[in-house]
């Protein structure tokens, strides 16, 4: 009996620990798309954004299996506390973990629209900030989930505030710029650029789910996706 | 049934132990249980107790065996008074009044809190007797058949054996008998039902029905509820408080009180690790 009850529980234990593997391989997945898809950006490489849309199948078959999983053990194991907030909190990281990909994918299809192009040097240099800054912030979720550390949504919401500058700045720039590198490229410039800036507000959602699942609370401002979305 | 037991005359010694404090009369605590235990021969069983429990709310006391949820709950009525070894330390004010102090009527004490038990309990009796025994026991003048229906009624199961009060009360189902128990433990008009496992022995049905019942009892009393299954606290109670029991070196098992909180907050965030262990299966 005691076997038994202790054996269940370790299985139960043990498919949490898959669960957070899973996710953690999930966003790993995403974050190389992310970076993939701002090398193209900036060395205007097709193959790679190419590439991107290739592995975008391969990040949806395994999110659905992982929300599947999440809704199965939540039927089977009629989790509470901590178990429960980590579950809840799963589904919510994992729909993050989705929708960053599908921003990196559709900044690649933008690209695949606008083939032979060159970005000014100052553009150039300001969007390889952006992809750099939005994949670190990236990183960092992913970092925040793996350590499962309360704190680390407080310095990321920081760092997403940089993000939101550069892309500020880009705006403008492009804007200023658009007769020079012509009406099409600074329309596709600004939607990437604001992609990349998603990525991050769903970097600091990662980091805000895991200090619920910590504390049972979240931090103070709410959800960054929710707050930036209009 | 706890409510027409001829209590006083097998009355035992109860020790009232240091003078309670002030009840905070907030005016929805009920009882304010303060420093309570409970000791058999040599045996402390529970140890220094406190908690409020709220009017017409569900208060719901889970933990695992031997961890003194059980003997707590019947120090509210007084059973333990029934015990010959008992004996009972600290207080329990009801309305801000001791139940242990010198001048009360234990029968009195349990005709106020009625008691509902793991296994159902009909007396040999037909379905309206269950129900009149009690009342008649206690004195009651007024119309019986009345009170007979009107308990059925808020049992939920009137319309279930109305046309077969005179029947036995052994001919009905299990979920029926124990519905019947509660009908007869609130026949004597009590403040306050006190329910054992109420439903360990009913299938999930008949569980479910119990919870709807005592969702709906809760308007008019008090309920506390000694329950294995977490769900069923989780699904049901306001409060919970979750009890463990330690071990001394000597062997001895003292149950004690780890944490009492909002129901809500105790399944998705307790304050304890030891209740996230116990209620999250993780345990021995």
């Amino acid at each position: 009996m005691t076997t038994d009850h202790t054996d269940a529980r370790h299985q139960f234990e043990a498919s949490l620990d898959e669960v957070k593997m899973g996710m953690l391989e999930l966003g790993g997945l995403v974050l190389e798309n992310t970076r993939r898809m701002g090398e193209a950006l900036l060395e205007n490489r097709l193959d790679l954004a190419r590439a991107v849309i290739a592995a975008d199948e391969e990040i949806d078959t395994r999110y659905a299996g992982l929300e599947y999983r999440v809704f199965e053990i939540m039927a089977r194991q009629q989790p509470v506390a901590g178990d429960l907030r980590f579950l809840v909190a799963a589904t919510r990281i994992l729909y993050e973990i989705e929708r960053s990909g599908d921003l990196a994918v559709n900044g690649a299809k933008g690209l695949l629209r606008r083939d032979g192009y060159t970005l000014p040097p100052q553009i150039h240099s300001l969007v390889a900030r952006l992809a750099r800054g939005s994949a670190d912030l990236f990183a960092d979720g992913l970092e925040a989930l793996r350590s499962l550390d309360p704190d680390a949504a407080a310095v990321i919401d920081r760092a997403d505030d940089e993000v939101d500058s550069v892309v500020g700045e880009l705006y403008g720039l492009v804007a200023k710029n658009s007769e020079d590198i012509g009406f099409d490229l600074a329309m596709e410039l600004s939607r990437i650029g604001r992609y990349m800036e998603r990525i991050g507000d769903h970097a600091v959602n990662i980091a805000e789910h895991v200090a619920f699942v910590v504390t049972g609370a979240f931090p103070g401002k709410g959800s960054a996706a929710t707050r930036d979305e209009s | 049934m706890a409510a027409s037991e001829p209590g006083s005359a097998i009355q035992r010694r109860v020790t009232i132990g240091a003078p309670p404090e002030r009840a905070e009369s907030t005016g929805d605590t009920l009882f304010a249980v303060r420093s309570l235990a409970v000791e058999y021969g040599t045996f402390r069983a529970v140890d220094d107790i406190t908690l409020d429990i709220g009017r017409n709310e569900i208060t719901a006391f889970i933990g695992p065996s031997g961890c003194g949820k059980t003997t707590v709950l019947r120090c509210f009525n007084r059973m333990n008074d029934l015990i010959d070894s008992a004996k009972v330390y600290g207080s329990i004010l009801y309305h801000g009044v001791d139940l242990y102090g010198p001048r009360i009527d234990p029968v009195e004490v349990r005709r106020r809190m009625g008691m509902v038990f793991q296994k159902p309990n009909p007396f040999p009796k037909s379905i309206y007797d269950n129900i009149s025994f009690g009342p008649r026991i206690a004195g009651f003048k007024g119309n019986m058949d009345d009170l007979v229906e009107e308990s059925l009624h808020r049992a939920a199961l009137w319309d279930e054996v109305k046309d077969k009060l005179r029947e036995s009360a052994y001919a009905l189902s299990g979920g029926q008998q124990q519905r019947l128990c509660i009908a007869r433990a609130i026949a004597t008009n009590p403040d306050v039902v006190l329910m054992d496992e109420p439903c360990s022995a009913l299938d999930p049905i008949a569980t479910l029905r119990i919870e709807e019942l005592m969702v709906q009892l809760k308007k008019d009393y008090t309920i506390i509820i000694v329950t294995h299954n977490m769900q069923q606290a989780a699904r049901v109670s306001d409060r919970t408080a979750f009890f463990t029991v330690d071990v001394k070196e000597t062997g001895a098992r003292t149950g004690r009180l780890v944490e009492f909180d909002a129901t809500g907050r105790i399944f998705t965030k307790p304050s304890q690790k030891a209740t996230e262990d116990y209620i999250t299966g993780r345990f021995g």
